[in-house]
């Protein structure tokens, strides 16, 4: 970071407990680097150390870093990315936050379907995904903290060992507790990347809720479907806080114009006044949701994410109903259809009605969500995070920073690194060299549904592009599956003692 | 945590009377006592209520700095971390962390401007002297920031009692108990009912069903409540010869 000419300062000795291997990201705040740790107790182990520059404004710590620290510090799930450590190098005043070490994130699994498998990501998979984001967000939601910055890039998935395939929600830089708000949230300025960003964001709402993460997680969750970011806006960069107005109209394009009907204050909302012609002038029909995530309007996985894209905050899911998820049909014979998502299935039939639900159908979620249920089916393999090894931790000299642990350099010529990103823009971190880890294909793991259908057949790589009828796999269950898919159960709803009678 | 006290840091970091009253030994050999110590936090607990009256920032960035504080000097000494700046840097955290940052810049305009000591014209540390004691106190604190406070219990238990008219009396109390180690010792529910408790007998309201119906052990109650009238009778007002003598204990500044 152009400090190379600077005199060298003595290391901090908390260095010593980390081998450097590069650098594996970049933002506003500092860099990101991947170790390994020295320790004994867990000599090896992969940590991403996240380094907070000292603000610029000659403001000491930064406060996002401050925020980041004091809520990640309190947080205790498995859902959640752990802060293992803090560590400080008083010379620059930068701070720096060791975590648990993802290999993946959703930007780059969905990227590598995209681009290199050119097939949509297995039903199993994306319902685990999904289900974990919500836990983890139930559990967040439940402590009063919003995330406010969820997109694909911020969840990530752990890589090979002993949780392979986890979701952890990671970069609260943005996050905050929004029980009793000294200011209004909106006070903070830029929240959330705008093809993420809420409706009532976007039409300048100051008091926000929980409900604006939920609406990310029905986007991701599109675009774990489609591999295909859901609305694309052109972001209007003019300005503190300019009116998103292109955002918008890539959301009423899909969901139809939002009404005082479906959204009875929506009339309170500044942008919604102030820009009358440009928002409601404009006629939008033929709302399609179902058409561009290609699932029937009857399917569970359906139903769940356009209530997580309800427009009203208030109406929308919340992360613990949609953990509990079920839609009640009316209707008096019903042939579940397996399409890219979810395979429904009749859970009950009482009458003629019929509750599904998208979690407690096969595939059931599971704890590994990298690994598929059926044993026949192929194991995507994904690539390893880049890591720029020409690196050496910002500000801090040190001998021993291009070298690279030798399985890494070894597995470079291997068939996942012809796999992994080439030629990306959209983050910086893709430019850098590339080196791609050879994963263990490991089956043993985290395969709670070793019940379910054995005959699902490999993911056509074109699936999502010609979804016939013969891919429709007619499944009927006649019974519930009750079956808790291992340690998945929920541990997010912490009840706050309002009144103790005991003490 | 954000929501629920009892799964926080702050909840399992409560300290027993003999951890806070504990002076280290460093501060023992310059002849510093446990009234000094007491004093000292006193002193400064109303030093960092005026910075932040001047600063315009709200209660609890003011309760939160006090908390941070009182917890340093309960694993940290006088003689190493000097109170004088730990305190406006307490505050300079706290308003980070609360989310309403007070500028280093301003901070120290004030700093200059109201000294800690009685006899004090120029306050000598300098913003760079802010932001190093910022990191240090990270540290001290071991990154553990969130701190909870009896004032949103207080709302809810004067609304469930029905005795919302001594909000302002209770309050007030609130406010003042922050001139004791309370708030590292208690979960703050219980600090609330204590000002409550002192409340109805102050304005001779009579609780005494309510209080039973809650099933909690009166004794904690009455002996926080001896905490808190015991700072009002002995330390609400102390003698500037007495701060002076605590002070003087402390190790000239570098």
């Amino acid at each position: 970071m152009g400090e190379g000419a600077a005199p060298k300062p003595p290391r901090p000795a908390w260095l010593q407990e980390y081998e450097l291997v590069g650098k594996i990201g970049e933002g506003t705040y500092g860099l990101v680097y991947l170790a390994r740790s020295k320790k004994l107790s867990s000599r090896g182990v992969k940590i991403a150390i996240k380094r907070f520059k000292q603000s610029k404004e000659g403001d000491g710590v930064s406060p996002t870093a401050i925020r980041e620290i004091m809520l990640l510090r309190e947080c205790m799930h498995e859902n959640v990315v752990k802060l293992v450590n803090v560590h400080t190098n008083h010379l620059d005043m930068s701070l720096y936050l060791a975590f648990d070490y993802a290999e993946h994130d959703l930007y780059e699994i969905i990227r590598h379907h995209r681009e290199k498998l050119s097939c949509s990501i297995n039903q199993y998979t994306v319902k685990s995904l999904l289900w974990q984001i919500l836990n983890g967000l139930n559990y967040l939601h439940s402590n009063w903290i919003i995330h406010r910055d969820l997109k694909p890039s911020n969840i990530l998935v752990m890589g090979e060992g002993e949780e392979q395939g986890v979701v952890k929600i990671g970069d609260f830089g943005l996050a905050r507790i929004y029980q009793a708000p000294l200011k209004p949230l909106f006070d903070n300025g830029v929240v959330v990347t705008i093809w993420y960003r809420a409706p009532e964001l976007l039409l300048g709402a100051k008091h926000y809720t929980s409900a604006v993460d939920m609406w990310a997680v029905g986007c991701i969750f599109a675009e774990l479907l489609t591999l295909k970011p859901l609305f694309q806006g052109l972001e209007d960069k003019s300005g503190p806080n300019p009116f998103q107005i292109d955002q918008l109209d890539k959301i009423f394009k899909v969901l139809g114009h939002p009404t005082p009907d479906r959204w009875p204050t929506i009339g309170h909302l500044p942008h919604w006044q102030q820009n009358k012609s440009l928002i409601q002038g404009h006629k939008y029909d033929n709302p399609g949701l179902h058409t561009v995530v290609q699932l029937s309007q009857k399917s569970p996985a359906y139903d769940l994410l356009s209530r997580m894209l309800e427009y009203d905050p208030t109406k929308r899911i919340s992360a613990a109903q949609a953990l509990e998820h079920e839609i009640v049909l009316n209707c008096i014979f019903w042939y579940s259809t397996s399409i890219c998502s979810g395979t429904s299935i009749i859970v009950s039939v009482r009458g003629d009605r019929q509750i599904l639900r998208y979690f407690r159908a096969e595939p059931l979620p599971g704890r590994n969500a990298l690994v598929p249920g059926q044993p026949g089916e192929k194991i995507v393999v994904y690539p390893a995070r880049p890591v720029d090894a020409s690196t050496d931790f910002d500000g801090i000299s040190s001998t021993q920073s291009s070298q690279i642990p030798s399985s890494n350099s070894a597995a470079a010529t291997s068939a996942s690194a012809t796999a992994a990103p080439v030629g990306a823009t959209a983050r910086p971190h893709q430019q850098m060299p590339i080196v791609g880890i050879q994963r263990m294909q490991n089956t043993s793991m985290g395969t709670f549904n070793v019940n379910a259908q054995a005959n699902i057949p490999v993911v056509p790589a074109n699936m999502y592009l010609h979804r016939g009828p013969q891919q429709q796999q007619q499944q009927v269950h006649q019974q519930a599956r009750r079956r808790e898919a291992g340690n998945m159960q929920n541990t997010g709803s912490y009840q706050p003692p309002a009144k103790s009678r005991r003490m | 945590m954000a929501a629920n006290f009892w799964t926080s840091s702050h909840c399992k970091k409560l300290l027993e009377q003999e951890d806070i009253a504990h002076v280290s030994p460093i501060d023992q050999n310059r002849g510093l006592t446990t009234e000094d110590a007491k004093i000292i936090k006193v002193h400064l607990s109303n030093y960092i209520r005026k910075l932040a009256q001047h600063a315009k920032v709200r209660q609890r960035v003011v309760a939160t700095a006090i908390a941070y504080f009182r917890r340093i000097y309960t694993r940290k000494s006088f003689s190493e971390y000097d109170p004088r700046l730990v305190a406006p840097t307490c505050l300079y955290l706290a308003s980070k962390a609360e989310e309403s940052t007070v500028q280093a810049k301003l901070l120290h305009y004030y700093m200059k401007n109201f000294g800690t000591a009685p006899d004090e014209k120029v306050f000598r540390y300098e913003i760079k002297d802010v932001l190093e004691m910022e990191m240090r106190l990270l540290e001290a604190l071991d990154y553990y920031l969130v701190i909870y406070h009896p004032y949103r219990p207080l709302v809810q238990l004067l609304q469930d009692a029905g005795l919302t008219e001594l909000i302002q009396t209770t309050w007030a109390l609130v406010n003042d108990s922050y001139g004791t180690d309370l708030i590292l010792m208690y979960p703050p529910y219980v600090i609330a009912l204590a000002c409550i408790y002192i409340g109805c007998i102050l304005k001779e309201k009579d609780a005494r069903t309510w209080f039973e119906e809650l099933r909690v052990d009166m004794n904690v109650i009455k002996n926080i409540a001896m905490e808190i009238l015991d700072f009002y009778d002995n330390y609400r007002q102390i003698p500037e010869e007495r701060v002076h003598a605590a002070f003087i204990k402390l190790p000239p500044r570098s």
